[in-house]
């Protein structure tokens, strides 16, 4: 499986941090821009992404695909999204296992599906359809769902991995809606992790949930929590050298703090390499 | 159940919350390991989604918000929501169709005071990201004989757009976005008085200003690709302002410095095309 170079550890990249990372280039190696945020004729998103991409490499992460609606394909939505990638230059473009709404409405939501035959052939072959598109293959990431449905047919993981191999996709694992999902349907996230293809698996999203007890929801409006760190250790020995990065999107933080969060990760993967290294004499 | 006729129940559920129509989706269902209540699990898209939209018109319009307080603007975004559910896939042309809703809607037509402040900051969100152009300065001019001032036009940043507005929506809008921002701001008594301004992007950031009676027409006379002794002959222009030439060379000094002009052309008898290449 021939996949995109590591390129360790980054951001999502929002707004509120824009002068700041263009007037103290922070130690960050990399940037992942929310696609739709560019999508615009001109002005002052695509003036800062052209700065910023001038001194970082930057992936596209997009949440409109609507990979799983049974809308047909939205090529206007697609025509936009080659059109950046063209003037980006993304070293990938991801989207979600979802889909936003059907018959012309979009939710502004990555909604959830029953995993049955059905939905997977349906979602294989928008995958490869759309990367007959955009003439590149897609990274394709796991949602945080809140319902399951008595029809699916298999689970989330088995899905994942039918989808990965049948679309020749790359993926995106969302160590978070692992987290998160798993409490919700009670599965195992662990059993999750060790069910994707881990050769498929080029990036690594990390972000913080709300608690509600009986559910968790994926809000990205908070750290990364103990459980969710565990849980990336599990995944990066599983995965090896994957992108990772920190994706917070409400109750922004200082960038010191999301800093800290990217160091956390350095620090991990280091124990794991040290390990490693040690085994291995 | 096929995945179509699950997504058009499921997203019933969402826009319209619960209710009767949910039977066949409880249904199918896994209850939750956890205990959560189906309808909780469910409420998470369905408040998900309108908060995601009532924040993004919240974003866009906080003049409107201000003038007419968090009530009333709250009750005006959920009207929005319940009859005009979003269907782009970009979530920020969503909230473009709330003026055009209110002068349809019965409820809010004939609040001239919020339909103009709505109008007034679509205006500044759509300045904000149209294409990309470089402003000249006055200094464009030098380039031209002066025989040929008289047939000048312009080119205008295409972020430019002009407004009719109910008299008192600028100051209000400048008083909602102040520093020191009251919670609410008186809504303007406008009766039939107007007034007009100008929006545009500069620097990256969307600029407005008001324009006096007579600036606004050779403004938009200019925009419409008239040349310059042209817009001093109009009627309508003799009529709105004062002295003609003088007035008008002072409206185009302070648009080159404004940055709203992007191209300069001597105009022919026979160009009836604002669009055509710019010198200078």
């Amino acid at each position: 499986m021939e996949k995109p170079a590591p390129l360790g550890y980054g951001l999502g990249l929002r707004p509120i941090y824009y002068e700041e990372i263009l007037s103290s280039r922070p130690p960050i190696d990399w940037f992942e821009i929310i696609s739709e945020n560019y999508m615009l004729a001109g002005g002052r998103p695509l003036a800062m992404l052209e700065r910023i991409r001038a001194d970082y490499p930057v992936v596209m992460h997009g949440v409109s695909m609507s990979l799983a609606s049974t809308d047909p394909l939205n090529f206007d939505y697609l025509r936009q999204l080659k059109t950046l990638a063209e003037r980006v230059q993304p070293a990938w473009v991801s989207d979600h296992i979802a889909w936003t709404g059907v018959h012309g409405v979009t939710l502004h939501d990555l909604l959830p599906i029953p995993y049955t035959r059905e939905s997977l052939a349906h979602v294989v072959e928008r995958i490869q359809r759309v990367q007959d598109f955009l003439k590149r293959r897609l990274v394709v990431e796991n949602a945080s769902t809140y319902v399951s449905f008595v029809d699916s047919e298999m689970s989330e993981h088995e899905f994942v991995r039918e989808m990965a191999e049948r679309a020749d996709c790359l993926l995106l694992l969302d160590v978070n809606n692992v987290f998160v999902s798993s409490f919700n349907h009670g599965f195992d996230p662990v059993a999750f992790i060790d069910g994707v293809p881990a050769e498929r698996v080029v990036q690594f999203h990390m972000a913080g949930h709300t608690n509600n007890e009986t559910h968790r929801v994926d809000t990205h409006d908070q750290p990364v929590c103990d459980e969710v760190w565990a849980l990336y250790e599990h995944a990066r020995r599983r995965c090896g050298d994957v992108s990772a990065m920190i994706e917070r999107d409400d109750n922004y933080p200082p960038l010191a703090e999301l800093l800290d969060e990217l160091q956390n990760m350095r620090d991990i993967d280091a124990r794991i390499s040290k390990e490693r290294a040690l085994s291995a004499a | 159940m096929k995945l179509a006729d699950f997504q058009s129940l499921f997203q019933q559920r969402v826009l319209a919350g619960s209710g009767e129509a949910d039977k066949p989706l409880l249904k199918k269902l896994r209850p939750s390991p956890r205990g959560a209540a189906p309808e909780t699990l469910l409420d998470v898209y369905q408040t998900g989604y309108r908060i995601r939209l009532a924040d993004f018109v919240s974003q866009d319009h906080p003049g409107l918000r201000a003038i007419l307080g968090d009530e009333a603007f709250d009750a005006l975004v959920d009207d929005y929501i319940d009859h005009c559910p979003s269907r782009d896939p970009n979530a920020r042309w969503f909230t473009t169709g709330l003026p055009d809703f209110m002068r349809e809607n019965a409820r809010w037509r004939d609040d001239v005071a919020a339909a103009s402040m709505a109008l007034f900051e679509r205006a500044m969100v759509d300045a904000f990201d149209t294409a990309d152009e470089t402003p000249l300065t006055v200094q464009a001019l030098a380039g031209f004989a002066p025989d040929d001032w008289a047939r000048l036009a312009f080119d205008f940043d295409p972020s430019l757009t002009l407004l009719e507005l109910a008299a008192g929506t600028i100051e209000a809008y400048g008083a909602a976005i102040s520093e020191e921002a009251p919670a609410k701001v008186d809504k303007p008594a406008a009766g039939d008085h107007i007034e007009y301004a100008a929006v545009w992007r500069v620097d990256h950031e969307s600029a407005y200003r008001q324009l006096e009676p007579d600036e606004y027409v050779a403004l938009s006379e200019a925009r419409a690709g008239h040349a310059f002794g042209d817009i001093c002959q109009m009627t309508a222009f003799q009529q709105a302002g004062e002295i003609a030439p003088e007035r008008l060379a002072q409206c185009l000094s302070s648009w080159f410095e404004d940055g709203m002009i992007i191209g300069v052309r001597v105009r022919e008898d026979d160009d009836q095309s604002s669009n055509t290449p710019s010198s200078a």
